[in-house]
């Protein structure tokens, strides 16, 4: 979505919750010169503007929905940054996380949400297909792979990031969901009256939890015998050749370190995220995919 | 009724999680209040901000106040991506002492 308004300082963030305080979108706000563009995962293109429209009544803003002339595509890995720069330039190497610039073909955001280096490219439908095109080509040498959304979520999962297609959608706050580090306590949006009056008297906290055996969803999350919470998002890791699931579960207990079960299950609860990501150490000014193999890394999975 | 056993390790992890929120207002000066720095929040870059100096600091502030020595090299970032991955560490050079 584009919002066209009198150009005023700039900054870029990342959150929105609905009037009860549950997260409506995963927003990325970037702020142009003229325009900011926001960019959402959770709401259709119509629903996110009519959720601004509707609170930002006094404001002298027009809206545009791109859903309907721009498609995204995307790049994640340990070694996004290398091949993006050589489709576009080198200048790719320095873009900050949750910045952006504007290339010939399409604009290019950094941020993504699979632990790993990511860039989500904004681009017109008519030339989707020419850029997809030119990713694949410049890809062949990085073993590019294309995935389906499915995968990020695994990612996603691994990493401890928040998915709103899935913990988005246990009705809980920003509060049990460990996402306070996203927003303030100082500032007035909708859902901050909500959030304000929960503070201090929510009872659950998400906790990690992994399992050799596979973790029922639908089974509750107990205690030496005692239900005290459920799941909201579940996987098979592959880097670590376990179950993750993402539990909520009531405070006292919501620690890493405890051997609870699910449906008949042992599982035990671990810190966050679930494997050690590889871009957190990935140097674009040292290192290269190419010479990779020369390259010693910590391993993916904390011991 | 929570086994003695749970009781006992969430009592060690919320008092280690104390003295880490106080290191991280009082002497990292995070504009935060204790109950907004929750245990799997990221510390570093876009999650509470903290920076390299930050993170010497907060290496200073583990021995000083928690007896613990953070390793070097590879092991600090993910030793130092949350609170609870901090707890971990201290958890775990408690034990081998």
């Amino acid at each position: 979505m584009r919002a066209r308004r009198r150009p005023s300082r700039a900054r870029c963030a990342r959150s929105d919750l609905d009037d009860a305080a549950r997260p409506f979108a995963d927003l990325y706000v970037a702020c142009d010169e003229d325009d900011y563009l926001l960019v959402a995962e959770g709401p259709s293109g119509a629903e996110l503007v009519e959720h601004v429209r509707r609170h930002a009544v006094d404001l002298d803003v027009t809206l545009d929905d791109l859903t309907p002339t721009h498609g995204f595509v995307s790049l994640n890995g340990p070694y996004a940054w290398e091949l993006l720069a050589a489709v576009t330039s080198p200048d790719v190497i320095g873009l900050p996380y949750l910045g952006f610039f504007h290339e010939g073909r399409f604009t290019c955001f950094r941020g993504g949400r699979t632990g790993e280096y990511g860039y989500d490219l904004l681009v017109a439908r008519g030339e989707l297909a020419s850029v997809r095109a030119a990713l694949i080509e410049a890809g062949v040498q990085f073993d590019l792979r294309e995935v389906g959304l499915e995968a990020i979520d695994l990612c996603a999962l691994e990493n401890g990031f928040f998915n709103v297609h899935r913990d988005g959608l246990a009705g809980l706050t920003p509060i049990e969901l460990q996402l306070q580090w996203r927003l303030s306590y100082h500032r007035t949006y909708p859902g901050s009256a909500a959030l304000v009056a929960r503070r201090g008297i929510a009872t659950q906290r998400t906790v990690m939890m992994a399992s050799r055996e596979p973790i029922d969803r639908d089974a509750g999350v107990e205690l030496a015998g005692e239900r005290v919470g459920s799941i909201i998002n579940v996987g098979k890791s592959p880097v670590r050749d376990e179950w993750l699931a993402l539990a909520v579960v009531e405070r006292d207990v919501a620690h890493p370190g405890i051997a609870f079960t699910i449906g008949g299950v042992q599982v035990n609860s671990i810190s966050s995220p679930a494997i050690n990501n590889r871009s957190a150490y990935v140097d674009p000014q040292r290192h290269s995919y190419h010479t990779r193999d020369r390259d010693t890394f910590p391993p993916l999975v904390r011991s | 009724m929570r086994p003695e056993s749970v009781l006992g390790h969430v009592a060690t992890r919320e008092q280690i999680l104390a003295k880490l929120r106080h290191v991280l207002i009082t002497r990292l000066k995070l504009r935060r209040e204790l109950d907004e720095l929750d245990p799997d929040a990221p510390l570093f870059g876009s999650g509470f901000g903290l920076d390299s100096l930050d993170a010497v600091e907060l290496v200073v502030c583990m021995d000083n106040e928690l007896g613990v020595r953070v390793p070097d090299g590879g092991m600090l970032r993910q030793q130092m991506r949350s609170l609870n991955t901090l707890v971990d560490l201290v958890i775990a050079q408690q034990g081998a002492a």
